[in-house]
């Protein structure tokens, strides 16, 4: 099967893709909005809007991982098996991680423009 | 010379550079005052994390040998290896960024104009409401006190425009103006250097940064403001002969003679420099006569043609005009 819930890697990346989405928007925010505008404020709005959701989707994507992962039911996190339950484990348990990371990152990026206020 | 003695000079010639006129742990203006604690806290704390790792790490291999219960390995993996440097970070992180808004703020009062050539600095001075620059080159002077505003540009390749003693640097690009701001608060000499590599003299492209109490900055730019004094002594006088004949004012101004080129610095008041050729000299007599007789064996690539065609009582005075020009 091409697509197999238990093989695919993309769960375990999706958490790093929002944040590197995450990171080019508000890249092109900030250089739009100072170049074409002249002000900061609908760069920060934006970024704020932006933040807003990229959290909200790791959280979720997260979350998900975190099932995947199934710590709660074994308190397992040693997946090295060549099960498939191994295997669902084990990306569940790197995408919570890696969920983790982008959060970090995407709070991160997002921190200048509470303090940068304007486009100098 | 031994280990020890070697270490030793390592060491003090290592703390000797933390002092002196160009150096960022030796602050004379705000921003630098802010950079410099900055460093120093980040600086501590690297220090301490770094004797808390090798710590623990000694403890666990050498003294408490023991298997550690898998609970207790836990807590100190994710508390010291996640949560404690991702608290740091953010803490330093939102500490570092507090501060950019005031290090980027706008100037009052006076803009500095500074555009980049190879290998020096084409500088101009605009003081509040005024449109006519007083034109100047080499060295940037500055009223302590105050914020100015400094705008940069670049001709041709990329250089940046830093005084350590005074804030952090900007890149000067070709094609674009870029900013800054400084506010210098202790009046002093201290040397700017360039710090974009952008040719084979790169590392001589310095200056002189002389920060002024404010009512003798203005003096100072009224000064700068008017035409050259005409030379009194007669070497002087015949110095700007040599100057008129040989056509240094196809490249060079001094404002108040015939003398209008814009390819070199401007060199109007040039003996009131604290350096001469952009921070590489004193400016003296005999450095004077050693660089116009061969710029080239000074800094390669420099744009200015030698004059050693020019015998030496002539080089002399050209010397002695340029730097009675103050
Ligand atoms: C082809 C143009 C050209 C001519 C002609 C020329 N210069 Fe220059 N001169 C320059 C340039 C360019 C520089 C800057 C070189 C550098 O620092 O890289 C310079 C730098 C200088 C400086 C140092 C300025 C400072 O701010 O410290 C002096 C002094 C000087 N020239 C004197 C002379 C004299 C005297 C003559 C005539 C005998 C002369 N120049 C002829 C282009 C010229
Ligand atoms: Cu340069």
């Amino acid at each position: 099967m091409l697509w197999n819930r238990n093989r695919t890697l993309w769960p375990m990346i999706a958490a790093p893709i929002v944040w590197a989405v995450h990171f080019c928007l508000t890249y092109w925010l900030g250089a739009s909005s100072c170049a074409h505008l002249g002000s900061a404020t609908p760069a920060r709005i934006g970024i704020a809007i932006v933040t807003a959701i990229a959290l909200g989707l790791i959280v979720f994507l997260g979350w998900r991982a975190w099932l995947r992962w199934d710590y709660r039911s074994d308190q397992d996190y040693v997946h090295d098996g060549p099960t498939t339950e191994d295997r669902r484990n084990f990306l569940g348990h790197a995408g919570w991680l890696l969920a983790m990371v982008s959060a970090i990152g995407v709070i991160f990026v997002a921190l200048p423009a509470v303090f940068i206020r304007s486009c100098i | 010379m031994t280990v020890r003695a070697a270490s030793a000079l390592l060491l003090v010639s290592g703390l000797s550079a933390c002092s002196g006129p160009q150096s960022v742990l030796d602050p004379a203006g705000r921003d630098a005052q802010v950079l410099a604690s900055l460093f120093w806290v980040m600086f501590t704390g690297a220090v301490i994390l770094w004797l808390a790792m090798n710590g623990i790490f000694l403890t666990v291999t050498r003294f408490i040998k023991r298997e550690m219960s898998e609970r207790k390995a836990e807590t100190l993996i994710i508390g010291g290896g996640i949560v404690f440097p991702t608290v740091v970070l953010a803490g330093l992180l939102t500490y570092a960024l507090a501060e950019m808004p005031r290090q980027r703020e706008r100037g009052e009062g006076l803009t500095v104009r500074v555009v980049g050539e190879s290998w020096w600095w084409r500088v101009e001075y605009l003081p509040d409401g005024s449109s006519e620059p007083v034109v100047s080159a080499n060295e940037i002077r500055l009223p302590a006190g105050s914020r100015s505003e400094i705008e940069l540009a670049a001709n041709g390749v990329i250089h940046a425009f830093w005084i350590p003693a005074l804030g952090g640097k900007t890149d000067m690009i070709p094609g674009r103006t870029t900013r800054m701001s400084l506010e210098p608060v202790t009046p002093g000499t201290y040397r700017g250097q360039c710090t974009e590599f952008c040719g084979e003299s790169h590392a001589m492209m310095a200056f002189g940064a002389v920060v002024m109490e404010p009512e003798s900055f203005d003096a100072w730019l009224r000064k700068e403001a008017a035409p050259a004094d005409p030379p009194e002594s007669p070497e002087a006088i015949r110095g700007r002969e040599v100057f008129v004949t040989e056509g240094c004012g196809a490249c060079h101004t001094i404002r108040g003679t015939q003398a209008q080129g814009r390819v070199g610095p401007d060199l109007t008041h040039l003996g009131g420099r604290t350096t001469l050729a952009a921070g590489i000299l004193p400016m003296e007599t005999d450095e004077l006569v050693r660089w116009i007789r061969d710029p080239e064996s000074i800094k390669p690539g420099a744009r200015m043609p030698g004059y050693d065609h020019l015998d030496d009582a002539r080089l002399r005075a050209l010397a002695t005009y340029l730097e009675g020009l103050t």
